[in-house]
């Protein structure tokens, strides 16, 4: 009788294996890895990101059947922005995915070298290591639409009204995480701090202390600067937000980066943040033919399942549009290379001739929600612009033109870490391909 | 039946006091020996090597290096974290300093200066004792953190802030960066945990480590039968932290490839000593025990919906995960307060009587 039942057991566990693995062999199908963070300290920030990246992919599966007919692979690795699970789902994944998502700078830092070897292109969107916009020392690195440079550049534009030498004498704090991310936008604020004449004054924040900021915050009402640029994830957007109100810190004078720009966050803060400002490369547009399509096809059937709100949230939007990254570059590989499931090299060809113009974004549903840009074998990020976001107290709000990085400033120093990099890191293998 | 004692005889005090007294352990190790170096690196995937094999090695000596001073020398510390970082940054700068320096020499050289940094906050352990000694080195790793993250000619001046490995070969074959094999890397860190491991069974089982073992068990007895408590107590805390640096050199160069300081953060430092605790205080194989629990379960574990294709998202895997190891840590302590080595001790037992029990 025991036997028997083990036996029966085995039966069972066998058949739910072969079951499982028969419909996949059935269509073409490929596998889009994605390291997310739906647990951890950041888990209220990575839940939307992660479900508007998987929503997008559900919607282009169930209304398109796919991209020419190939089935999006999406799945996730849980990291809970652990640099040690990074390690290891990026292992995982690697055998069978055709592109690596990080989702965080210190797994950006681990998996930049190896995926040289390994040949698999990483999409860091918006975040990692800024000099991987130069595509020709980082070959299989894309950071569309705008790296932290850009948008650091964009902030300084926007606050001295389109010129920096207006900034003369001015004092800007830089409230920053203590942490890789933190530090990225550093060199160049310095640079440019010395070429205009402005302070800066970085300010960290260690991961410990973010929900308690009370001894920055005394230094910030100390030093009263003109202005105070945030880069800050999780927990330490809502800290210093408290803070900040608690201080009677002027908002208008506040202004984050876009991963601090999140509703979740916001809504802790309520009425009186209002007057905060985050850059975005990302608008949400609700009523977007894409945005719609989401709704009908994933949300109202309910394939998978959001919080409540989430829909207009700018980083459940911002997913969405991350995914759409993915699938451009899915459906431009198939062009170019004439077939129908790509593989790793062939979407990195993808991502390096992405072509975001008004027509193609009005194309697929997404007017408005991303500035248009294109990316090429020299400039892996496409530096797109980005607008400025306010809360209105309940959620934010467009209030700038669209901005855009001064590239003449850039450019010198994103040579020139990337050179420090491949040095750093020799022997580096250059894209001795682009001929740019 | 397997581990039937009878007809070996002791005729001598040597023989009696072997490594093996009874002959079956010899095997077993042997043949355990024979999958790590043999069967292990011809069967592997990459993903083994990267996710199971090498970091329960490297967890395993850390443990082990920190068992030394909390499970031979009675002396507890929460600072093993940082120590790894010393150990990690040290390498870091040899090679970045010396290029021409071999990638293993380095490794070995790096344990150096944590053992420096270890004695030096060793120190107080000569004041102070048991709770009190443990918030000391507490501080100790919350200076080494802080230091990691503010001095910048650590780190050579990167924009990130975090260390990150280039390639370096070792007789033209890369032992570290993007380059090197994981094989290659396996068998260094299979031959470094093994060389360290068969010093510390040495040392712990001589005179040095029965002088370690008077101090843990009473100080005062141990100093009036003349035992120099200075001595004792500097000496755990340097070979002690020796190992754990030489385990943070490789935790970082031969398994992650970059890191930033929070790595090395109070988290890394409670691992160890979980790994240390479950496997058993003053043991060497429990470390090993202890870091297949509390290292690879977690990650066999994961794999385990998606070879049945069960349905389960992977942030709910690990949710599951967590409370099934969480349960499991409970049960064992439940059922052997001394850990995964003694658990070992009674079932080895069972069976050198079996099948007649007393």
């Amino acid at each position: 009788m025991k036997t028997n039942m083990t036996r029966l057991a085995l039966s069972a566990l066998l058949s739910v294996g072969v079951l499982g693995a028969v419909p996949a062999l059935a269509e073409d199908i490929v596998s889009l890895p994605n390291l997310s963070y739906r647990t951890g300290p950041f888990a209220a920030t990575g839940i939307p990101l992660m479900n508007g990246q998987r929503d997008y992919m559900t919607m282009i599966n169930e209304r398109d059947g796919g991209v020419n007919g190939v089935k999006l692979g999406y799945e996730e690795c849980e990291t809970g922005y652990s640099t040690e699970k990074g390690v290891e789902c990026y292992e995982k994944t690697k055998a069978t995915g055709i592109v690596t998502q990080p989702w965080s700078t210190g797994i950006t830092l681990q998996v930049l070298p190896r995926s040289n070897v390994d040949k698999i292109p990483i999409l860091a969107p918006g975040y990692g290591f800024s000099p991987m916009a130069d595509g020709k020392v980082f070959k299989w690195a894309f950071n569309p639409p705008a790296s932290y440079w850009d948008g650091a550049s964009m902030i300084l534009r926007h606050i001295s009204e389109g010129n920096l030498d207006n900034l003369k004498g001015k004092k800007i704090v830089l409230l920053h995480l203590d942490a890789p991310y933190g530090k990225e936008p550093i060199p160049l604020l310095q640079a440019l701090a010395e070429k205009h004449g402005f302070t800066l004054l970085p300010i960290p924040v260690g991961v410990k202390e973010m929900q308690n900021q009370s001894a920055q915050w005394l230094q910030i009402r100390r030093e009263n600067p003109d202005f105070v640029l945030m880069w800050g994830w999780g927990a330490m957007n809502a800290g210093a937000l408290t803070e900040a109100v608690k201080t009677r810190f002027p908002m208008e004078k506040f202004i984050g980066i876009w991963w601090s720009g999140h509703d979740g966050d916001m809504k802790s803060v309520g009425e009186e943040g209002k007057g905060y400002r985050s850059l975005s490369w990302s608008v949400p547009v609700s009523d977007s033919q894409a945005m719609q399509d989401i709704k009908k096809y994933v949300l109202d059937p309910k394939k998978t399942e959001i919080g409540e709100g989430e829909f207009d949230w700018v980083f459940y939007q911002r997913g969405v549009l991350i995914s759409m990254f993915t699938v451009e570059a899915i459906r431009a590989a198939q062009e170019q290379f004439n077939t129908k499931v790509v593989n790793a090299e062939q979407l990195r060809w993808g991502f390096e001739n992405l072509k975001l113009d008004e027509a193609r974004l009005a194309e697929i549903g997404m007017t408005g929600m991303i500035a248009p840009f294109e990316t090429s074998c020299d400039n892996h990020s496409g530096h797109a612009g980005a607008w400025m976001l306010q809360w209105d107290g309940a959620k934010f709000v467009k209030v700038s033109d669209l901005l855009q990085a001064d590239q003449t400033e850039i450019a010198p120093l994103v040579e020139a870490e990337a050179k420090k990099y491949a040095d750093a890191n020799a022997p580096w293998p250059m894209n001795d391909e682009c001929k740019m | 039946m397997l581990y039937r004692t009878v007809g070996q005889f002791k005729t001598s005090y040597a023989a009696d006091h072997a490594l093996f007294p009874v002959r079956q352990d010899a095997w077993l190790l042997g043949v355990i020996l024979v999958f790590a170096f043999v069967i292990f690196p011809f069967t592997a995937s990459e993903f083994a090597f990267k996710a199971l094999l090498i970091p329960v090695l490297i967890y395993s000596l850390a443990a082990l290096g920190l068992n030394i001073l909390t499970g031979y020398a009675g002396q507890l510390s929460l600072g093993t974290g940082a120590f790894m970082g010393v150990g990690a940054y040290a390498c870091y700068k040899l090679i970045s300093i010396f290029p021409e320096l071999n990638p293993i020499a380095a490794i070995f050289l790096s344990g150096f200066f944590s053992a420096a940094i270890g004695v030096a906050f060793g120190l107080p352990s000569l004041r102070i004792k048991g709770f009190y000694l443990a918030i000391a080195t507490l501080a100790a790793q919350f200076f080494l953190v802080w230091l990691f993250e503010k001095w910048a000619w650590l780190y050579n001046y990167n924009s990130s802030g975090a260390i990150q490995v280039p390639t370096v070969s070792s007789f033209g074959v890369p032992v570290f960066g993007p380059n090197a094999l994981s094989i290659v890397q396996y068998y260094v860190v299979l031959c470094i945990v093994t060389v360290i491991t068969i010093a510390a069974i040495n040392i712990t089982r001589g005179r040095i480590g029965r002088i370690w073992k008077a101090v843990r068990d009473m100080d005062i007895a141990a100093e009036l039968v003349g035992i120099n408590l200075m001595k004792a107590k500097l000496s755990a805390f340097a070979v002690s932290s020796y190992i754990v640096g030489v385990a943070g050199a490789l935790f970082v160069f031969l398994w992650r490839g970059a890191a930033e300081p929070v790595v090395f953060d109070i988290p890394l430092s409670f691992r160890v000593l979980f790994i240390a605790i479950i496997g058993g205080l003053g043991s060497i194989l429990g470390n090993f025990l202890g870091a297949i629990l509390i290292v690879a379960l977690p990650v066999l574990l994961g794999t385990v919906p998606a070879a049945l294709g069960l349905p389960i998202s992977s942030a709910m895997v690990e949710h599951l995960n967590t409370m099934i190891i969480g349960a499991l840590i409970i049960m064992f302590l439940i059922v052997e307060p001394h850990g995964l080595a003694r658990f070992w001790e009674i079932i080895r037992e069972k069976l050198i009587m079996w099948p007649f029990p007393h």
